[in-house]
């Protein structure tokens, strides 16, 4: 059974700033992968990212989105910004963050119509957020701000969701629950996390890449936990530093029984 | 002389007029100013604007074209937004630089203009009032200028209200979500430019900044909704630019000067009455 291919990165090399950020990645991530890339912070995480997102174009390399071009390609991704990326202070409802997740369908077009405020109910049902839909985003929880950004990107119906240290805002307690909501999304989005927080690479994610400068891709789920011991020490010492290895290996563990 | 009779004189109607157009522009551009976090760049605009009125005077003594000061202005504002709107520039250069460059260089042109022009032959606006505004002395083509401005303004900000409100708020989403960022920010200082000529009329050059920010700023102390935000903007507007400049009338006062210090005296005002009841509240639960 061949798997779709959601997002090919074929030899990707990268340069912000006129210094090569990442190096010769190569990459498939899957339909219906829960995909976690780990690495620490200036591994080239955002730039990765910002290759996905047609943000920026690699010095070298391919990147295929569904078999597209990352500007034509990015109308199937939904995308969930760090919590520091947008301004708090910004007189808007959690009702107009998730509409705004319709203007790649709806286009110039000046009015969203009635079955864009119909999608932005689902989506805020989808994430159990409707009953907050007229809140100032400043009176959010960072777990439930995180979740009005996730129906933002949910709004326009893509095939994956890429999220960018999703978790960070939230309180360890609740990031099971963020967990179990991203890993019931995954029945029928294709998940892309990002973060620095080996914490996160729970017993959700089904695949993991390491990132630093190269990416190390984790396939075989039966090796995973040796193989993450070892892309563990491949990566930087501060990533064992800031998350702690043996607990990684738990929560793989658990997954393995379950 | 009590209010009634002001409004009977001719140029107290313009006068009004030119505050409630003055009122309805910086209401909506004035928001996207204050959220957006631009009103320095915004500031920036409104000073280049007296280099252009100098220019427009200086051309009449040329006698080479008779461009009237306030399309001096605009000619002006267009070009500083175009050079801080230009995506080469906004890149490269750090934006404050840029920002202070274009606000003196605007300032010594107009200087250095309205020095040349022989005040024996053609009629000079006394800078100070250019700076600081004289409502008394709005003509009537100022304001049918300003008219034409404020259609142009609301035209463009009702068809890219949605686009406008995802840029201001989230520019890298705006990029993914197919806006064409560039742009569109281009478009967003021009409506900042147009929205300066209409008000150097009234407040002048320098206290364009204030009619700006100041209702925008009061009316975000109430409201979390960026087209309430707009509309409680224009009121306030509205509102504290009549009773300002009647008051500047009564008391013989300066009135730009006179409707900034009432704006900010509500600003103020409005801060403490926010945090009284937020505090009242505290205490209720």
């Amino acid at each position: 059974m061949g798997k779709n291919i959601a997002i090919e990165l074929n030899n990707i090399t990268a340069s912000y700033d006129n210094e090569i950020v990442i190096e010769n990645i190569s990459c498939d991530i899957f339909d219906g992968d829960f995909f976690g890339i780990i690495g620490p912070n200036g591994g080239g995480k955002s730039t990765l990212l910002k290759i996905i997102l047609g943000l920026l174009t690699p010095v070298k390399g391919i990147v295929r989105i569904y078999g597209k071009s990352p500007k034509i390609g990015r109308k199937y991704i939904g995308y969930v910004p760090q919590y520091s990326e947008y301004d708090k202070q910004y007189p808007i409802t959690v009702w107009d963050v998730v509409l705004m997740g319709r203007r790649s369908i709806r286009g110039l077009h000046p009015i969203y119509s009635s079955k864009d405020k119909n999608e932005t109910i689902e989506a805020l049902k989808k994430v159990n957020m409707l009953d907050l839909k007229k809140r100032h985003i400043s009176e959010l929880s960072g777990g439930q701000r995180q979740r009005v950004f996730i129906a933002r990107a949910l709004v326009s119906h893509p095939k994956i969701l890429l999220l960018d240290e999703p978790t960070a805002s939230i309180d360890r307690d609740l990031q099971i629950n963020f967990y179990k909501l991203l890993s019931q999304l995954n029945e029928t989005v294709t998940i892309v996390l990002v973060t620095h927080d080996i914490g996160v690479i729970s017993s959700y994610v089904n695949r993991v890449a390491c990132l630093n400068h190269y990416m190390f891709t984790h396939d075989d789920e039966k090796m995973i936990s040796k193989e993450m011991l070892e892309a563990t020490y491949s990566c930087p010492v501060d990533l064992i530093a800031h998350g702690i290895p043996h607990r990684v290996l738990d929560e793989h563990k658990k997954k393995k029984k379950s | 002389m009590d209010v009634f009779e002001l409004l009977q004189f001719p140029f107290v109607q313009r006068m009004l007029l030119a505050a409630f157009f003055a009122s309805i522009a910086c209401g909506i551009i004035g928001t996207y100013v204050v959220v957006k976090r631009i009103v320095f760049i915004s500031g920036g605009i409104a000073h280049t604007t007296f280099g252009g009125i100098g220019f427009a005077y200086y051309l009449q003594q040329l006698g080479v074209l008779y461009i009237e000061p306030l399309f001096g202005a605009l000619i002006f504002a267009l070009i500083s937004a175009f050079i801080i709107g230009l995506p080469y520039i906004r890149n490269r250069l750090r934006e404050d630089s840029t920002i202070g460059i274009l606000w003196v260089v605007g300032m010594a042109l107009g200087l250095l203009f309205l020095n040349q022009v022989d005040r024996s032959k053609i009629v000079v606006q006394d800078p100070v009032s250019i700076l600081f505004g004289n409502v008394l002395l709005i003509k009537i083509q100022d304001l049918y200028l300003m008219l034409g401005l404020i259609i142009a303004i609301l035209t463009i900000t009702v068809l890219l209200y949605k686009d406008l409100q995802i840029l201001t708020f989230d520019e890298e989403f705006a990029r993914i979500s197919g806006i064409r960022v560039d742009l569109l920010y281009l478009v967003l200082m021009i409506l900042i430019a147009l929205t300066t000529v209409v008000l150097i009329k009234v407040v002048g050059v320098i206290l364009v900044i204030a009619m700006l920010t100041i209702p925008a700023a009061i009316s975000n102390l109430f409201t979390h909704n960026l087209k309430n935000m707009m509309i409680l903007a224009i009121i306030i507007g509205i509102i504290i630019s009549f009773f300002g400049s009647m008051i500047s009338l009564i008391y013989n006062l300066p009135p730009g000067a006179t409707i900034v210090i009432t704006l900010a005296f509500l600003f103020l005002l409005s801060l403490i009455l926010k945090n009284l009841r937020f505090a009242i509240y505290k205490d209720i639960n």
